[in-house]
């Protein structure tokens, strides 16, 4: 297996880029597609990102040792039952990222801000979107973002969720657990046909309001008519899920093995656990493949019994600040503990879990305060084949971060030639 | 040259511009070009290279291209983070480094700005939010709940900003959705619901409620001595399981109890209710009036009789009225209650219920935000025994209405059907009527209109009613791109078209669509006329529409975003609650209401002899002889603390962070909005000070360390001494002359305290020095035309959608001088604005 995916990575440089597609969110081509026996079980990415940075000085392992043999600083003790199965990677950094204040505008992007001249906001496709071309053809959600209320003051900076499309720009989120919930497991009681006419109403809808569009289209001039074309595209990816969401009309949406209820409303600690909960019944089921989370802080922070604000403790000092910086950061090891605790006892049907398929990446762009180097990166699962159980500290204190997401897309059988301004994939995460 | 030509062709391609944009470059000056050579070229020279780092080559133009300013965003960046020059170079020292850093972060936010210059393009622009929400009201007469769409607020500068306003397939549907339902509210309710008086008398709830309340409360003290007299053998039927329990029940009912009997023994709880702060049982007692329904839109007043307690502190002599969901409160507004438990006087309060909102109206007492009533009661009822004490009593609540709203609009979308028209010429009519007003002055295309009409048949052929299968049309054109941009067509003509004008002039000054004389105006041409225009922006200013501009501009000219960004607790800050929270915030906008009115000068703001405040304020302020809660022009005394923007509770809350006053927040903020001389954004990477961490110290003191090193030396030597001219104001806004440091832990929301002196003393950077806060506030007032400046470029970007750019300095200085003959009024800008050539041409 090991030896196998390791061809497959020192030879995918050569292969086809992974084209620009014109239309956003289309299955790409099966020629792209990594066939996979259907014994296997699927692959899936998990992306969250949490905002302001965590505590540095206690959150990283001490640099000096390195490998297997490091040890779990003490603010991450809840994870300690998992340390085999997650790696922490140090001295990984967006080379173009200068917000103090942004943890995930360009986490998942890599992307310069100031890149295009005459423009003051830039971004670009992040990693799950280009991940969700590839893994998401074949499930109901080709990706489910899912984030906070009140995301305004918790350090994420611009941005509706974690994900932005191919044209860089927002993808929405669901931001309570109610409405995930919904989204994913609620079943519409309307009878087939009936729903099959919403659809096709739907695609009028669409029709007529294209008609108006092109009417203005005409007479616009260049710039502005690219400003249009972000409603074009939005019609274009309501049809591209419509029909996908034919395809799935006859289809059920499946219940999760264990039955949850539908959740009240929660915030901070409890809507964290409630939303890894619904993650893990949407893998059981096969709803999608592809998740980011962009998590809550101040809510977080307050459920801990905390009275300041997120951007306060994030310029933590001895005293209160610090012990709330601290527990933020156990509660999050404890939290991520317990997801990766039931991401291993779902079973596939060949016995293997959910955890064995899975590529998870938790930490943002900041690492503390407005320091925008060494961003706090812990990964876990076995869904990129990466050999976890070790503490990894690259050699370049500014590997950029789009490295590991190159690596994190290979690793996971997706060609992608390259991915942001990453300069090629981190082999020492493939390597005993 | 060649540079300066590509940044002419970025800029805009009048005359004008091209003047400005020679002149615009961001360069690294000589001096500190010096520095850099001296230091950096040793390693990477063209010849050496360290790192495979060439810095012999990089342009010292720094706006010449984006890859250039890059390269420099990089150089700043090592030496801010200190990886530049290594340890074992040899160091720059602190002055020159200081000097460098000062420079290259100044010509950085230069660089960004003209590479980022729009030109003087104004993208094609979707309604923001708040615009969207008020053009459905002013097109259907039904406000939509707009709370799921995306808050255009988020991303930096103004709402208005086009380049900024995204689009993604989610808002399209949230678009649709939200249309449908206003529409199906608009067209198909009758507002059935009589208007009638339903009265509730309190103490019908409450005194028994009390009452059975204390009683439980004996029993479980009874119980829990019973349990206590045998804990070995203890009567089952008690419900108590250990003694732990027994005690911990005993004492907490000890402490509930005398307030109780105390309320019930009260005469007059009998015919009325008094409102304490209790912490159990139900929390606050309110006054619930009975819930509100969709279809009961209309005006209501409610009459409240009640009378204060005089003895109370007088933060609890008001009622607060909230809507919302018993969970989830939303404040309204307050009333002072003047009258006596001999006199009692009757309270009038008129509000708006909105269709197809479901509410739950309250009366109480005014509030905390957190937990600082249950904090503050414990606190006081372990100084008196009893809990916080009661202030208001009411005899009983009247909830009078709806009166409905005239629904003019329904009436004029399914206008009377002529005789002998068929239904479809009928339907056909109605959408393409609707379409057009929807469309602002946009003819809608046949071929569009064809296929609504088709949709409303298909729905009509299922068997909808009329009223019912419109809905769906009608939705369609309210989630179209012509009714969601404001589409300028580019017909090779510069002056926009009468409806073109119409529309950025109503979208600025009322934030929603041309009302009918200002369309007529614009069908006819008359618009375009400069005098027409002038009188119609005058009409515009004094119409209560304005009121959208004064919310919404300057709420984000000021960043008022931070009034509620952070929680105070109530117990270390009692006096800071919902109530001055909300006042404080309208107290700016009255502010800046009244400058337009009496057309005052703009420099009023920076420093004046007068408030505008309410008697919630006046008493906050500690300033006597204001009755009532319209906000109002109040004299105050030339040496007064307040009077102008730094005298407001609203900008020292902006500058702090629930616990302690920021001097960076807030001297960054008046560099930023009152000198019009913005710091550079906070750097990436530097290095936290940890020095003085976890010390008890005044916070000028704490930041002392700000001094020391160069990388932060270079911005906060700036910012920071502006800061502490302010410290007399406390993090909520009140006047202090001791700043007091809470340290250690918390009991029931209060810390203990140490205090220490207040030092004012400081200089402007590169201007004059001050020794406390009147000084600093008069060395700030000679800066009236810096200030004024600021304004007309936030007003540009507001008003033309797009970011200030250089492109736009001509502009500037033209409205500059337009507005100095009438001392910088308000209402000069405005009318500058919208006469000048870029408002009315493309």
């Amino acid at each position: 297996m090991n030896n196998s995916r390791r061809t497959f990575l020192y030879s995918v440089t050569s292969a086809v880029a992974l084209p620009f597609l014109p239309s956003l969110g289309l299955a790409a081509p099966a020629k792209y597609r990594i066939a996979a026996p259907s014994s296997t079980p699927p692959k899936r990415m998990v992306f969250l990102g949490i905002g302001f940075g965590v505590t540095a000085d206690r959150w990283y392992p001490d640099v000096d040792l390195e490998g297997a043999k490091y040890e779990l600083p003490k603010l991450l003790k809840p994870l300690s039952r998992h340390k085999d199965d997650i790696t922490i990677i140090q001295n990984l950094m967006h080379q173009y990222s200068a917000d103090g204040h942004a943890g995930s505008t360009f986490w998942l992007t890599g992307a310069n801000r100031y890149a295009v001249a005459g423009q003051s906001f830039h971004n670009t496709v992040s990693v799950d979107q280009v991940a969700a071309e590839i893994l998401g053809t074949d499930t109901r959600f080709t990706s489910v973002q899912l984030a906070a209320r009140g995301a305004k003051n918790d350090g994420h900076g611009p941005g509706l969720s974690l994900a932005w499309n191919r044209s860089g720009k927002p993808v929405a989120g669901l931001d309570t657990p109610v409405a995930a919930f919904h989204r994913m497991f609620s079943n519409d009681a309307t009878p087939l046909a009936q729903r099959q006419k919403i659809l096709n109403d739907q695609r009028s809808v669409l029709d007529t309001v294209l008609s108006d569009a092109k009417a203005i289209n005409r007479k616009l001039n260049k710039p502005d008519a690219n400003k249009l074309d972000e409603y074009f595209q939005s019609v274009r990816e309501i049809e591209i899920r419509l029909a996908k969401e034919e395809k799935w009309l006859a289809v059920d949406k499946k219940k999760p093995t264990k039955p949850l209820s539908e959740p009240g409303e929660l915030e901070g600690i409890e809507e964290i656990r409630m939303m890894y909960d619904l993650m893990v019944a949407a893998m059981q089921v096969d709803a999608s493949r592809v998740f980011t989370y962009r998590m809550p802080a101040n809510s977080m922070i307050q459920s801990l019994g905390a009275t300041m604000s997120a951007h306060t403790m994030s310029h933590y000092s001895e005293g209160e600040r610090r012990t709330v910086s601290q527990n933020r950061d156990t509660a999050h090891a404890k939290l991520l503990a317990e997801f990766f605790d039931k991401l291993k006892a779902s079973k596939e049907p060949d016995g293997s879990s959910l955890f064995d398929h899975c590529s998870i990446t938790f930490g943002t762009n900041l690492s503390s305060v407005h320091t925008l180097k060494n961003c706090p990166t812990l990964i876990a699962g076995g869904g990129s084949g990466f050999k976890h159980g070790r503490h990894l500290v690259m050699d370049n204190p500014k590997t950029p971060l789009c490295n590991l997401w190159l690596s994190t897309l290979r690793g996971s059988g997706i060609a992608a030639e390259s991915f942001g301004d990453a300069t090629g994939v981190i082999h020492e995460l493939f390597e005993n | 040259m060649k540079s300066i030509l590509i940044l002419v062709a970025l800029l805009s391609l009048t005359a004008c511009s091209k003047v400005w944009a020679q002149e615009r470059l961001a360069v690294m000056p000589k001096e500190q070009s010096a520095v850099f050579k001296k230091y950096c070229f040793e390693c990477h020279d063209s010849s050496t290279q360290e790192g495979s780092v060439d810095l012999e080559t990089i342009p010292t133009e720094i706006s010449k291209d984006i890859q250039t300013a890059e390269r420099w965003a990089k150089v700043l960046n090592v030496i801010n983070s200190g990886e530049m020059p290594p340890q074992d170079s040899e160091q720059i020292p602190d002055k020159e480094k200081l000097d460098f850093l000062e420079e290259l972060s100044g010509q950085m936010v230069l660089a960004r700005k003209i590479l980022s210059d729009s030109g003087g393009k104004i993208t094609l622009r979707r309604l923001n939010r708040r615009e969207y929400q008020n053009t459905i009201d002013s097109l259907i007469g039904v406000r939509p709940d707009t709370s799921n769409l995306p808050d255009d607020q988020a991303s930096a500068g103004f709402d208005t900003e086009g380049a900024s306003l995204f689009f993604s397939s989610n808002q399209l549907e949230l678009y649709l959705d939200s249309a449908r339902r206003s529409l199906d509210f608009a067209l198909n309710s009758s507002s059935k619901v009589k208007s009638s008086t339903k009265r509730v008398e309190p103490e019908e709830t409450y005194t028994p409620h009390y009452t059975a309340y204390l009683k439980e409360l004996k029993t479980r003290i009874s119980n829990s001595k019973a349990f206590l007299a045998s804990p070995d053998d203890p009567p089952e039927d008690l419900g108590i399981l250990d003694a732990y329990q027994a005690r911990k029940q005993m004492r907490n009912a000890k402490h509930w109890v005398p307030q109780l009997e105390e309320y019930v023994g009260r005469p007059e709880t009998k015919t009325g209710a008094t409102m304490i702060l209790t912490i159990k049982e139900g929390g606050i007692t309110k006054i619930k009036l009975p819930a509100v329904g969709a279809h009961a839109y209309g005006r209501y007043k409610i009459r409240v009789r009640a009378a204060a307690y005089k003895d109370a502190p007088v933060r609890f002599q008001y009622l607060e009225f909230t809507s919302g969901t018993p969970r989830e409160r939303h404040h309204m507004g307050w009333r002072k209650v003047h009258g006596t438990l001999e006199e009692p006087e009757v309270i009038e309060f008129e509000f708006d219920h909105q269709p197809g909102e479901k509410q739950v109206y309250m009366i109480h007492q005014r509030t905390h935000q957190d937990r600082g009533d249950k904090n503050l009661w414990t606190l006081h009822q372990q100084e008196n025994g009893l809990g916080t004490p009661p202030g208001v009593w009411v005899d009983w609540a009247e909830l009078i209405g709806p009166q409905p709203f005239a629904l003019r609009q329904r009436d004029e979308i399914l206008f009377k059907r002529p005789r002998g028209w068929s239904e479809k010429k009928y339907v056909t009519e109605v959408i393409r009527r609707f379409a057009t007003k929807s469309f602002r002055g946009t003819k809608p295309d046949e071929g569009y209109l064809e296929k609504l009409v088709e949709r409303f048949q298909l729905l009509r052929g299922e068997g909808n009613g009329f009223r019912k299968a419109i809905v769906d049309p009608l939705a369609i054109i309210l989630s179209s791109p012509n009714f969601l941009y404001m589409v300028e067509s580019d017909g090779g003509e510069e002056s926009l078209t009468a409806h073109e004008l119409a529309n950025r002039l109503s979208y600025f000054l009322w934030s929603t669509t041309p009302d009918q004389e200002l369309a007529e105006l614009a069908e006819s041409g008359k618009l375009s006329d400069p005098v027409v225009l002038r009188q119609q922006t005058d009409r515009m200013i004094a119409d209560p529409k304005f009121d959208r501009f004064i919310r919404g501009f300057v709420h984000q000219w000021l960043e008022m975003e931070r009034v509620d960004m952070f929680q105070f607790s109530g117990a270390q800050y009692p006096e800071f609650d919902n109530a001055v929270r909300a006042n404080a915030r309208e107290e700016l906008f009255s502010m800046v209401r009244l400058l337009v009115k009496d057309e005052l000068p703009l420099k009023d703001l920076l420093h004046c002899n007068y408030v505008v405040i309410n008697d919630l304020l006046a008493e906050y302020y500690g300033i006597e002889n204001v009755e009532g809660h319209e906000f109002r022009k109040v004299e105050v005394e030339r040496d007064s603390v307040r009077g102008g923007l730094l005298g407001t509770c609203a900008v020292h809350v902006m500058g702090s962070d629930g616990i302690r006053s920021s001097p960076v927040e807030r001297g960054a903020w008046v560099l930023r909005h009152l000198l019009n001389n913005p710091p550079p954004p906070a750097p990436p990477n530097v290095p936290q000070l940890s020095r003085l961490d976890g010390k008890t110290l005044p916070v000028r003191k704490l930041q002392r360390a700000h001094q020391e090193q160069p990388q932060c030396a270079q911005c906060h030597q700036k910012i920071d001494p502006i800061g502490y001219g302010l410290e007399n104001f406390d993090p909520t806004g009140a006047w202090r002359e001791v700043e007091s440091v809470s340290f250690g832990r918390s009991f029931f929301g209060r810390k203990k305290a140490k205090e220490f002196e207040i030092d004012t003393r400081g200089k402007l950077h590169n201007g004059r020095t001050f020794s406390n806060f009147t000084e600093l506030r008069d060395a700030i007032a000679d800066h009236e035309e810096d200030f004024a400046r600021g304004f007309a470029q936030s007003l540009i970007a507001y008003g033309l959608g797009r970011p200030y750019g250089f492109t736009d300095e001509p502009l500037c200085d033209q409205m500059f001088k337009q507005a100095a003959k009438t001392q910088y009024g308000v209402n000069e800008f405005i009318h500058a604005l919208i006469q000048s050539k870029t408002f009315t041409t493309k």
